[in-house]
């Protein structure tokens, strides 16, 4: 350390984070306390008394590539131990808003995504665009022969056949996942240049492996369990995942049937499938776990802050639309069951609204975490800094 | 001597009868009456020493509890008491009913019939004693310490070196609160004050003037006020010096840059910017966009000043929130070792935290330099970043420590008396040694302050850093000059309230003196003793120990070098009588004769009864009591030891050592207060000087033949009573092995 860094302290960016919810960083008076107690924090420069001083001074390219602030699981253990109510998981939380607003592209959606003042027209787009394909569907049907009538009865394929669906969000969700590449990629690179910087590369295990041990470890929430003040959330988070998880595969299996099996087999598999079918009951105990994992979620985040931590429009705007959209499929489903075609198209249009806000808006809601602290963790577990190297860590 | 009529009182309560045979103890006076009473503190035991004493006893021996305990009750108008600790030092520390037991208890009542036919009744000195108080320093002690005083209803004499009384507080525009809320800068206030001090008829304000001289003694005290070269001579009876404080000397601050540039300022000079109420680049004037503070500039620094002031961090805080309200557009960084807000104060801290433009940040400044367009760049090393940092700066504040105006009196004294040595042409090893002192002192002598017109110096002596010479704990303002006392920032660094609460403190303190001079009293320690030093000046051969040992400063010289006695200086400590190798020096209750009488009432059982004898002086006041809880935890100690009570381990005059050893006395230990530099000495030296005088005594043991080991000091504090019996018997335990002393039975 022979040559002294300039530096200037940013109080503008601080003041930013002190606006945004993070207003007891200020508080802090560097004990360092909260890196003791957080069971997730490394031994090499430990996690989150560092952030609380760089946030002090504004020093935001540091914190928007330090991987640490994604190592966090927000359980909350610092804040409680904290002598001076600096909240610093509260901080941290903060910290993650407004790196994804920071990565992503086109920054400006993350302020209207986030905002609740801007739901309706948030709404509005998917809807028209929904509506759109409505419209069109017929005069493409009819151009390239496809289908549009798939049965007698209610069949929600015949207001939107597989086709258009699949189509659908097919595009715009490619367009996400694009979009939200590009933001891990911009992450990625800019913890890469931080570290370079600071003269601390070590790489010493390969990308592959690193990502598979992330993997494991994001299956099994282990990092997740060492939390001990909110034991709750990780429950919450193992149902409501799994749940999006069981979902999200019976989605794709559909599309394999719909499109890879069916075309080829002689008795086609029946679609949509009948309610035994393991693959439907498969789908229902995951909207089911979805829906009970947001409950849980919900209903910790309404407990006392000293309990759970500030929760903002971020983390409530997420919960809400998952559990929403879980409620919706499953009335969607219930309705199909009984034949109500009129209240069944509305529900499943409206479905297929928040649907879209979910996983369209992805990089730039709460659940662009999904990429960022997977990509965290992928970088901290190649450059060495390791995702589990305090395995005996008490929280008192 | 008037003649003595004694009457005996043995107790037997407080398991003491069931303990000792006091039917065979009655024994023990011989012409005088003695009685045992079943409980001599309850109405009909202190009924019975009434009646002794108006049956004609004028000095009653009271054998029964320690004398710290039952005092009101055993108390009487005109009548020595002498109390024998039967209780603490025998029954409760001792086999009941065992030979040595008695034998032990036999003795301590020889001694105390001795010291109850020789003591003498003390009287009173009695001079003409004024009673008003001069306080040096109009700041914000000397302030409060005339407001307490004259509110007492005493005058006060309040003598200020500028041309207007308030002090530092007269630059500040702000102050950070002494009361709550503790977040909110508040004005000083301080023209209510002067006003207050202005108004009050018994206060009399001196402005543009110093003290020139001070002679006389407490209630005594002539002062010389010089105001513009006018010379007033008023009289008081104590002295508040509230002399307060100044900045650390900034330009030995090299390595921050304080000589380099306009732009690196003092906290005492921010103060005077911020009360333009307009903050500017000192150099160019050009508006300021960063200020850094630098906090411990040169404090807790072992090349600065290695200790902290407790202000700089407030004082910073509030300049910085000045600061911002001021110019909101400002950014404060501020940099320190250790936030350090006592008290409430972290409400203060807390407030500046949530400023948004100030930040806070742990750091060593390696150094301050000129940067590029005209600012600063400081150079941080050991920041929580994790890194060596280099910040830009338009101004940057050191915040500098408190350092007292006070004067090394002795010193002084030391250094001009090794000056008159040179210039009186001495030759050789003088010369040599006198050069060297004037060499080492340099650095320390300093203008006088007080010009006390003592022997032993012209001002207060001090202690370290030069903070004056007084246990913060145990006797706050004291200096070690009686009736003189020390407040506010000069005694310890300290912010308004503490300098508020120190002058009220201190006024007390002068008033109590002034008090129990006019009744002719000792004050603290010894508080209420009317005994005090007498000199059989035939025999004084002008060797000046007693001038040179008092540590308070008492006695003055005349010409010839006799010692001149200032009665209310003194602290009764008994030090010079422990000094004097000529006797010259007694007390009317505490005397050469006295103790060596009480030495030589102990039987000494001969060589082969195999019972050694060991005498004891102990300190009266830690030591003492700390036996007496060492009684009371029925902790028990070896039945062959004899104590003593003195007032001080200083006032062991080393003839009765040598009266003990051809009494025929196997061992002399001596327990009293800690020495050192966080003494508890309540004479300050006095466990020192016996470390030093029992030196001579070692060589006097060695003239007769005896080994050295049969002497041993120990010092304790009064909690460590549990280590006084391991302390006894083990030495016992050495006597035992070293053996009998060889004058026994001559
Ligand atoms: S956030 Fe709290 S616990 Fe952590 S360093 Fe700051 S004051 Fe200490
Ligand atoms: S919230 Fe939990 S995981 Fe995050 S920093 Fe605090 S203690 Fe660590
Ligand atoms: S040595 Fe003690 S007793 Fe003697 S004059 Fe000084 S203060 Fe008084
Ligand atoms: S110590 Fe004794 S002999 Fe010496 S000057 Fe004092 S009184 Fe005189």
């Amino acid at each position: 350390m022979s040559e002294a860094t300039a530096i200037q302290p940013d109080l503008e960016f601080a003041q930013e984070i002190v606006d945004s919810g993070g207003e007891d960083v200020r508080k802090c008076f560097q004990c360092a306390t909260c890196s003791v107690v957080c069971a997730l924090s490394p031994e090499e420069r430990p996690f989150p008394r560092k952030e609380m001083i760089w946030t002090q001074w504004g020093l935001k390219d540091r914190l928007f590539s330090d991987p640490d602030i994604w190592l966090c699981h927000n359980c909350n253990d610092c804040s409680v131990h904290c002598p001076r109510g600096a909240h610093p998981g509260d901080v941290l939380a903060i910290l993650r808003k407004l790196a994804v607003a920071h990565y992503s592209v086109p920054g400006f959606l993350a302020g209207w995504v986030n905002r609740p003042a801007m739901l309706p027209l948030m709404a509005l787009i998917p809807g028209l665009l929904l509506a759109l394909a409505v419209i069109l569907r017929d005069p493409i049907a009819s151009t390239f022969g496809l289908a549009t009538h798939h049965g007698e009865g209610m069949q929600y394929a015949n207001l939107f056949p597989h086709w258009l669906l699949i189509g659908f969000f097919s595009f715009f969700l490619g367009l996400a996942v694009l979009l939200a590449g590009v933001g891990a990629i911009r992450f990625w690179r800019a913890m890469k240049n931080a570290d370079r910087t600071a003269d601390r590369i070590e790489s010493t295990n390969s990308l592959g492996s690193s990502f598979i041990t992330v993997v494991k470890d994001i299956l099994t929430h282990q990092r997740f369990s060492k939390c001990t003040s909110l034991a709750g959330r990780r429950l919450a988070h193992l149902t409501a995942f799994y749940g999006f998880l069981a979902l999200f595969l019976v989605s794709g299996w559909a599309v394999i049937v719909l499109y890879v099996i069916n075309p080829l087999a002689e008795t086609p598999l029946p679609y949509p499938f009948p309610f035994l079918d393991p693959a439907k009951l498969f789908a229902n105990v995951g909207a089911l776990a979805l829906v009970v994992g947001c409950v849980i979620a919900i209903r910790d985040r309404l407990k006392d802050r000293s309990e759970t931590g500030r929760s903002t429009d971020f983390d409530w705007m997420f919960l809400w639309l998952l559990f929403f959209v879980g409620i919706t499929g499953i009335l969607t489903e219930a309705l199909r069951f009984a034949q109500a075609q009129t209240p069944g198209y509305i529900i499943y249009f409206i479905h297929l609204i928040l649907a879209f806000m979910l996983l369209i808006y992805l990089p730039y809601s709460k659940f662009a975490h999904l990429v960022y602290r997977t990509v965290a963790l992928v970088y901290a577990e190649h450059s060495g800094r390791g995702i589990d190297n305090r395995s005996e860590q008490p929280a008192q | 001597m008037e003649q003595k009529t004694l009457s005996v009182h043995l107790c037997g309560g407080c398991e003491i009868s069931s303990s000792i045979d006091l039917e065979a103890l009655a024994q023990i006076p011989e012409g005088a009456e003695c009685s045992t009473h079943p409980c001599l503190c309850n109405d009909e035991g202190v009924g019975s020493l009434k009646s002794a004493i108006k049956s004609g006893a004028n000095a009653l021996v009271i054998a029964a509890c320690s004398p710290r305990y039952k005092t009101d009750e055993f108390t009487f108008d005109k009548c020595f008491v002498e109390r024998v600790n039967l209780r603490e030092l025998v029954a409760w520390s001792h086999e009941p009913n065992d030979e040595d037991t008695q034998m032990m208890a036999e003795d301590y009542l020889r001694m105390g019939l001795v010291r109850a036919r020789k003591a003498e009744l003390p009287e009173p000195f009695d001079i003409p004693i004024d009673k008003t108080i001069l306080v040096v320093g109009a700041g914000t002690t000397g302030i409060e310490a005339a407001t307490q005083a004259a509110r007492a209803g005493y005058e006060v004499i309040l003598v200020e070196k500028n041309s207007d009384a308030g002090g530092w507080r007269r630059k500040f525009s702000r102050v950070f609160p002494d009361k709550p809320p503790y977040g909110q800068l508040t004005e000083t206030n301080l023209s209510e004050q002067i006003a207050e001090i202005e108004q009050e008829e018994r206060i009399t304000l001196y402005t543009s003037s110093v003290v020139a001289g001070i002679s006389g003694q407490p209630g005594q005290f002539d002062v010389d006020i010089r105001t513009n070269g006018d010379v007033n001579r008023v009289r008081v009876g104590a002295i508040v010096q509230a002399t307060g404080w100044e900045p650390y000397d900034a330009n030995k601050l090299t390595h921050l840059g304080y000589t380099d540039s306009a732009d690196v300022v003092t906290n005492v000079e921010m103060e005077e910017m911020l009360a333009e109420n307009e903050l500017k680049r000192p150099s160019d004037g050009k508006p300021i966009k960063t200020v850094v503070f630098v906090q411990c500039a040169g404090s807790r620094d072992k090349e600065h000043l290695p200790y902290c002031s407790t202000v700089c961090c407030r004082v910073t805080m509030k300049q910085a929130l000045r600061a911002r309200e001021l110019h909101p557009d400002l950014q404060a960084v501020v940099l320190y070792k250790d936030i350090r807000t006592p008290g409430q104060y972290e409400d203060l801290y807390r407030k500046a935290q949530d400023d948004g433009g100030i930040l806070f940040t742990k750091g060593d400044v390696q150094s301050v330099k000129n940067g590029t367009d005209g600012s600063l760049s400081v150079d941080v090393r050991d920041t929580l970043l994790g890194e060596q940092i280099r910040l830009d700066a338009d101004l940057v504040v050191l915040a500098t420590g408190m350092v007292p105006v006070s004067a090394d009196g002795e010193a002084n004294r030391r250094y001009q008396d090794a000056q008159a040595v040179i210039e009186g042409g001495s030759t050789g090893a003088k010369l040599v040694a006198a050069q060297k002192t004037v060499a080492e002192l340099e650095p320390y002598v300093s203008e006088s302050i007080l010009n006390l017109d003592y022997r032993q110096g012209r001002d207060t002596p001090v202690l370290k850093h030069r903070f004056p010479d007084s246990h913060f704990i145990c006797f706050p303002f004291e200096s070690r000059r009686t009736g003189i006392y020390n407040a506010g920032a000069m005694r310890a660094p300290g912010d308004t309230a503490s300098s508020r609460s120190d002058g009220a403190g201190a006024a007390l303190k002068a008033i109590q003196t002034v008090e129990l001079a006019a009744q002719g009293k000792a004050v603290h320690p010894r508080w209420e003793d009317m005994s005090y030093p007498d000199f059989f000046f035939q025999r004084c051969t002008q060797c000046k120990r007693c001038t040179e040992e008092c540590p308070f400063g008492v006695l003055d010289e005349d010409e010839k070098g006799t010692p001149q006695l200032n009665p209310t200086r003194c602290r009764r400590c008994g030090i010079c009588l422990g000094a004097c190798p000529e006797r010259v020096i007694s007390f009317k209750d505490y005397s050469i004769d006295i103790v060596s009488s009480m030495i030589k009432s102990v039987e000494i059982p001969d060589e082969f009864d195999e019972k050694p004898r060991l005498l004891g002086f102990i300190c009266e006041n830690d030591a003492y009591p700390a036996l007496d809880t060492a009684g009371l935890k029925r902790l028990k100690h070896s039945p062959y030891i004899r104590f003593i009570p003195v007032r001080c381990l200083g006032s062991v005059n080393i003839v009765w050592i040598a009266d003990a050893f051809s009494r025929g006395f196997d061992g002399v230990l001596l327990v009293g207060c800690k020495s050192g530099d966080d003494y508890q000495c309540h004479f300050i030296k006095g466990s020192e000087l016996m470390g030093t005088r029992s030196d001579n005594v070692r060589e006097k043991l060695t003239q007769l033949a005896l080994e050295e080991e049969r002497v041993r000091i120990e010092e304790l504090s009064i909690t460590e009573y549990d280590r006084l019996p391991e302390i006894i018997n083990s030495f016992a335990e050495e006597i035992e092995e070293i053996g009998m002393n060889p004058f026994k039975g001559f």
